[in-house]
């Protein structure tokens, strides 16, 4: 992989200047996408249903899960079709596929990151303490952009084969977005605290979840996950990381005769 | 990128390589579920079937074929691109390959941010791009459009950009679809010259096209392929004549005039040959070039006239010569043999036109066709004199020598 560096950051500057089309204001319009969903779902859970009664500075609870979201939900629906809509390139020009997710995968992580700077003095200055838990945020970050990556190489190569990928992601994110403890923690959900075994499943049987949760616990309220908490996490990263380039290699060999 | 192949050793080993018919869409999940058992075999096409060429480091090989005869599998096969369902391909040292203008570029990057992008496509790295980076420039002659997203560029544009990144990466190996035909005239000359010059230094060039101009320009050897399979591997001339005879066509020869469109006398065919009759379009300095003209008369006529000008590339006199004939009637082959051609590298056109003495031409000499001489000496100019230089009495190259 350190061989193709230079092709990696060219890739990446490609996939960004075509997002971007070199405005520097273009990354910010990314926040307003969660900075809407934070303004509605504000409105929904903590006026209007008034479930969220106890969580303090609730929009900034709401902000921090989102982005989490909407990076993860982003990369993979950018991830999808990017092989398909590099055919020419892949079709023309060998090189290391894998560039092509990966490249796109990086530029969410650029967008994520962002909004994280953009995010961590608004949630210093409403708390008003700084605590050594925040350097977690940068090893949570690590394996949150190893699974994202993992997913994303699985989701291009898999709808290069298949090109029915894509919709059925799409279909799929919105439930899964539900599903997932952003609203609210698991265990405040009022549905399952008579079955612990639902509580369970939510927070642990969706991989995206105690991404979510960890880097709400640090930014939001300043503790460091658990011993066990992080292994899950590492142990969810490298796995998907592992398992998406294996995927990947083992279904690109025909990539040319396919797009 | 191969093991065991030399730098610049290209080899293809009874490569053998198919397409599903329907590959332009690929499965959906319905179909990979609702799959029968005994399900029809899909057709399949036979791209490439037990090809073996194996090619030298140094050599300019022209692959050459119909459409469909297999010739951009071959390259794609070569670049590793497109892996094989038998057999081996593949290219010793580095590889840069051209197989589509603007394979490969940002539409929003500029001319000069696409050549860092294209180098480390073809695995090149920063510092090795930023030491071609101004031969590359100025080998395209963009000029201030390099700095412009290459958007806005016209397709000559690409192949300039194109081209320059792909012939001063200095691989050792160069893969070239069918793409230098959009350049113009002068461009394409500095390509061909660039071509040869690293064919010089050593590297290899496997070339597809139609032309056969391009073809006998630049290369020394001419693969034909034909339903996917080499039908021909040697030298050019032959080479051509055997693609041509595929195509059905005579080599070089003009379009034959419907009897109704002719004139009293006219050029039915007009084509260049080299010392063993073989149709060619390039020659070197110094070779031997007989120009054929094919004349028919619809009436028999006495005193008839042929001219043949040989013109430059700005349309300049070179040379004129006519001779006239005592008598012809019905068709009869003229032609005019230059033993030793005396011009310096660069395009010519042959113009030739057949009148009745005393009723001059109204169209002048109408019949073209160009050939291109390809510079081996040195000088400017149109005439190649064979000079040389001597100071006080030596010949001037071993007094460079001392």
């Amino acid at each position: 992989m350190l061989r193709y560096r230079f092709l990696f950051e060219q890739m990446v500057r490609r996939e960004l200047r075509q997002k971007y089309k070199g405005s520097a204001l273009g990354v910010l319009w990314y926040l307003v996408n969660p900075l809407v969903l934070m303004g509605a779902y504000a409105l929904v859970f903590s006026v209007l249903l008034r479930v969220a009664g106890g969580i303090p500075d609730y929009p900034l609870f709401l902000l921090v899960g989102l982005i989490v979201w909407v990076f993860f939900s982003q990369a993979l629906l950018a991830a999808a079709p990017s092989l398909v809509s590099n055919g020419a390139l892949v079709r023309k020009v060998r090189f290391p596929r894998e560039a092509i997710p990966a490249a796109v995968a990086t530029v969410q992580l650029v967008t994520f990151l962002v909004m994280l700077v953009l995010v961590l003095p608004v949630a210093l200055l409403v708390r008003g303490t700084v605590e050594p838990a925040l350097l977690w945020l940068l090893p949570i970050v690590a394996l949150l952009f190893c699974m994202v990556l993992g997913v994303s190489l699985a989701v291009s190569v898999l709808h290069a084969h298949f090109r029915d990928v894509e919709p059925v992601l799409a279909a799929a994110l919105l439930p899964w977005f539900f599903l997932t403890p952003i609203f609210l923690r698991v265990e405040d959900l009022p549905g399952v605290a008579e079955r612990e075994w639902l509580a369970g499943l939510l927070q642990w049987g969706n991989p995206i979840a105690p991404f979510v949760d960890a880097v709400r616990e640090v930014l939001y309220a300043g503790i460091a996950p658990s011993g066990g908490h992080f292994a899950y996490l590492a142990g969810v990263g490298l796995l998907a990381l592992g398992g998406g380039l294996l995927l990947f290699r083992s279904m690109e060999r025909d990539l040319a005769a396919m797009l | 990128m191969s093991e065991g192949l030399l730098p610049g050793e290209v080899v293809l080993e009874g490569a053998s390589r198919a397409f599903r018919v329907r590959q332009d869409r690929s499965r959906t999940l319905k179909e990979l579920v609702v799959r029968r058992r005994h399900n029809v075999a899909q057709a399949s096409v036979q791209a490439l079937q037990d090809v073996s060429v194996r090619i030298a480091p140094g050599e300019a090989v022209g692959l050459v074929g119909r459409n469909g005869a297999g010739k951009s599998s071959t390259l794609s096969c070569l670049a590793g691109i497109l892996p094989l369902d038998s057999g081996r391909a593949g290219c010793g040292g580095r590889v840069v390959s051209l197989l589509e203008l603007g394979a490969g570029f940002g539409a929003d990057f500029s001319g000069r941010e696409n050549i860092y992008l294209n180098g480390a496509l073809h695995g090149f790295e920063r510092e090795e791009i930023e030491q071609r980076i101004g031969d590359i420039v100025a080998f395209s002659e963009l000029g201030e459009f390099i700095d412009l997203p290459v958007r806005v560029y016209s397709s000559g544009m690409f192949l300039r950009l194109g081209f320059s990144i792909a012939a001063y990466l200095d691989a050792d190996v160069m893969l070239i679809d069918e793409i230098l035909a959009v350049g113009d005239e002068s461009f394409q000359r500095k390509c061909f010259a660039r071509i040869s010059e690293r064919m010089a230094a050593g590297s290899t060039l496997v070339l597809v096209s139609h032309d056969p101009g391009a073809i006998e320009r630049v290369c020394r050897r001419v693969v034909v392929l034909d339903g996917g399979r080499v039908s021909f591997d040697g030298d050019v001339p032959a080479g051509l004549l055997h693609y041509h005879r595929l195509l059905g066509t005579a080599a070089g020869a003009s379009r034959k005039v419907p009897a109704e469109e002719r004139r009293p006398l006219e050029v039915l065919e007009l084509e260049l040959r080299d010392a063993d009759g073989h149709p060619r379009r390039a020659f070197q300095p110094g070779e031997a070039l007989r120009v054929a003209i094919l004349l028919g008369s619809s009436e028999p006529t006495d005193r008839a006239v042929v001219a043949l000008e040989v013109r430059g590339e700005r349309g300049e006199k070179c040379f004129r010569t006519d001779t006239t004939l005592a008598a012809v009637a019905g068709e009869v082959e003229v032609s005019f043999e230059i033993p030793r051609l005396g011009l310096l590298g660069g395009d010519y056109d042959i113009a030739v036109g057949a009148y009745v003495q005393d009723a001059p031409p109204s169209r002048g000499l109408d019949r073209l066709t160009r050939f291109t001489v390809t510079a081996v000496t040195d000088g400017e100019g149109i005439a190649d004199l064979r000079g040389s230089w001597s100071v006080a009495g030596r010949p001037a190259a071993e007094e460079a020598l001392r």
